[in-house]
């Protein structure tokens, strides 16, 4: 590592006195070249103990200083949200309206069976319930001080919460929001990496959950026990491993045409803009492998890691979502009130960029494709929470569908729920 | 052990605030932001500016900052025995209305500098440890950065203290932790010193 800094700093230098320059040009690029933060992100002592900015080591210098934006720490005062959905664009006859603002850090959602919707959040460690009382909706702040719960599910009348290396029931939820007690760990066998450690919750019709495991950094050989999506079952704290060689996956759906699981996937950083794209994927059978991190996008071997192997060895994505547009939750439609032909439909919340120069995603897209995953289409559903080359009014990053058929829409960086409906008139 | 005098103080002053919160009369009102923050000079001083051991001033501090450690504290992933009780109940609209007010403070100016040397090599070790790429070059700090510049001294080797000790993490994704991970405790004191007395 150190030989080869040192060498092309002399190739720098040597370089630079042959077109000319000054020395003191050469050791100023030299101090730039050392700013740039570098990490071996391919050794077993990198991923023992992950550093806490793991998401900065692999950039070039045309990528330096690009860095997870920061939302507003209080969300969006209720004046801002009525402001921000009269900018987002749907297609005709579709509305979006504010559910319910002041639910800071947002991510997965899930029913309870009484009708309270749960809401998961990211770093601030809390889980919501959130009421309807008569269209006013009142939101209750039920569990806090949790590692990352941005998993969420609700089953036989508890609540399952997935905090990074614990999933966590409270069983009859419902009944004790005053008090949710400290809940039962059911299955804990899952590394404490914080790093593409925050989860999400998808159930099967056996009341299995896949859950997603990323690598504890940007892109290097990982751990064995990451780097794959999981089916576990929530009663014995039995788990099979379902898939292999996933990133960052933070959403998932059954078909509810064939009853196999689709997921998101975000696809590794520092290539460059438009490279590689993220991707929506299927698994057809138990041990499909996707590529991570020999191959992205289907046709894109690592410059590094792909270590003499093909594409050809691996599952490809059903569709290439685009680069850097962060595609996270994900809802098959099954409703009855939009119009018929979104029917089992996929729907993908895009959280969008953080180190694409100009962001992208930050939307919601509509995915027409049939149980076989053969010739899928995407557009655009929703969009507009976009603000310039690198801003936003709102980030996207679940969907869960109503009893009405309505979609609700959650958001970390506005700290809201929206609701998108659909009326013929 | 200053301790024990000052937070039966401020529980005492934490169960006042809790009663206020639960009023609603304790609505964000431009007006009445004033009246708030004094609840906040009794520790944090006069015009944010604080005159307690352990307690950081406030004046100056980017917007973004203050709202987030307030909301780190309601939240419970920022532990302090005296903030969580107060801020526990505080509104959305309190925490901007409060991060606005004292953002727009003027800063505490660093005292007069009687140990050069040792702010030298602060000034060395916050080069090395690169902190002016996000606090900036003047160490005002931006956005959900904090200003390091005129803090005071004790205060910034407890807060470094608690990264490297890991009971402080940041924001959710910031990298003060490995930062502070490997500082020995002279760079510690040496980088306290230095950005205390940044004029």
């Amino acid at each position: 590592m150190k030989s080869i800094f040192h060498r092309s700093i002399f190739a720098f230098a040597a370089v630079a006195l042959l077109a000319g320059t000054s020395v003191v040009n050469a050791q100023q690029q030299q101090d730039k070249n050392r700013a740039l933060k570098k990490y071996e992100s391919g050794t077993k002592e990198f991923w023992t103990h992950p550093p806490d900015d793991w998401f900065l080591g692999d950039e070039t210098e045309a990528q330096k200083g690009l860095a997870p934006p920061s939302g507003p720490p209080t969300g969006a005062s209720e004046a801002e949200l009525a402001n921000i959905v009269k900018k987002i664009k749907l297609p005709a006859g579709f509305k979006i309206e504010v559910w319910a603002p002041g639910v800071l850090a947002a991510r997965q959602m899930a029913w309870g069976d009484k009708g309270t919707l749960f809401v998961g959040s990211f770093g601030l460690g809390n889980v919501y319930a959130i009421k309807d009382n008569g269209g006013k909706r009142e939101v209750k702040t039920v569990l806090k001080g949790l590692n990352m719960p941005t998993g969420l599910a609700f089953k036989d009348g508890a609540l399952y919460v997935i905090a990074v290396d614990k999933l966590i029931r409270y069983d009859n939820a419902e009944a004790n929001l005053d008090n949710l007690g400290q809940g039962k760990v059911v299955y804990d066998d899952m590394p404490s990496y914080a790093a593409h450690g925050w989860k999400y919750i998808a159930t099967d019709k056996d009341g299995w959950f896949f859950l997603p495991f990323g690598p504890p950094f940007n892109v290097g050989i990982p751990p064995t026990s990451v780097s794959q999506i999981r089916r576990v079952d929530p009663k014995t704290g039995n788990a099979e491993v379902w898939a292999l060689g996933v990133r960052n996956s933070v959403g998932g759906d059954v078909d509810p045409r064939s009853g196999k699981y689709w997921f998101t996937e975000n696809a590794r950083d520092w290539v460059s803009d438009d490279l590689p794209s993220d991707k929506l994927n299927m698994i057809s059978k138990i041990g499909e492998h996707f590529g991570y991190p020999y191959c992205h996008q289907g046709d894109l071997p690592d410059p590094k890691f792909a270590m003499g192997h093909k594409c050809s060895e691996f599952t490809p994505p059903v569709l290439n979502l685009g680069a850097h547009v962060a595609p996270l939750g994900m809802k098959f439609y099954t409703g009855d009130q939009f119009p018929a032909e979104y029917k089992n439909n996929i729907l993908i919340a895009e959280h969008g960029s953080w180190n694409r120069h100009k962001y992208q995603g930050a939307r919601i897209v509509r995915v027409i494709v049939g149980p076989d995953g053969k010739n899928p289409k995407q557009e655009v559903f929703a969009s507009g929470w976009l603000e310039g080359d690198q801003g936003y009014l709102g980030r996207p990053d679940d969907i869960i569908l109503a009893k009405d058929g309505s979609i609700l829409v959650a958001d970390d960086w506005a700290g809201a729920i929206y609701r998108i409906s659909y009326s013929k008139k | 052990m200053h301790r024990q005098p000052v937070s039966r103080a401020l529980s005492a002053l934490a169960f006042s605030i809790a009663a206020l919160v639960s009023l609603p009369a304790f609505v964000a009102h431009a007006a009445d932001v004033k009246e708030k923050a004094a609840v906040c000079a009794a520790c944090h001083g006069d015009k944010g500016i604080s005159q307690t051991e352990n307690i950081p001033s406030l004046a100056g501090q980017p917007d973004q900052f203050l709202q987030w450690q307030l909301v780190f504290f309601r939240a419970g992933s920022r532990k302090n025995e005296q903030m969580q009780p107060i801020a526990e109940e505080i509104a959305n609209e309190d925490i901007r209305s409060l991060g606005a007010y004292f953002s727009q403070l003027t800063p505490p100016k660093g005292p007069e500098d009687k140990d050069p040397d040792l702010s030298k090599k602060g000034k060395e070790a916050a080069s090395g440890r690169r902190c002016a790429s996000c606090h900036t070059d003047s160490y005002a700090g931006t956005k959900a950065v904090a200003r390091l510049a005129g803090q005071r001294e004790e205060y910034l080797v407890k807060a470094l203290h608690d990264y490297k000790a890991g009971q402080r993490v940041g924001g959710g994704v910031a990298a003060m932790a490995d930062i502070a991970y490997s500082l020995s405790e002279e760079e510690i004191t040496a980088l306290a010193h230095y950005l205390a007395h940044l004029q």
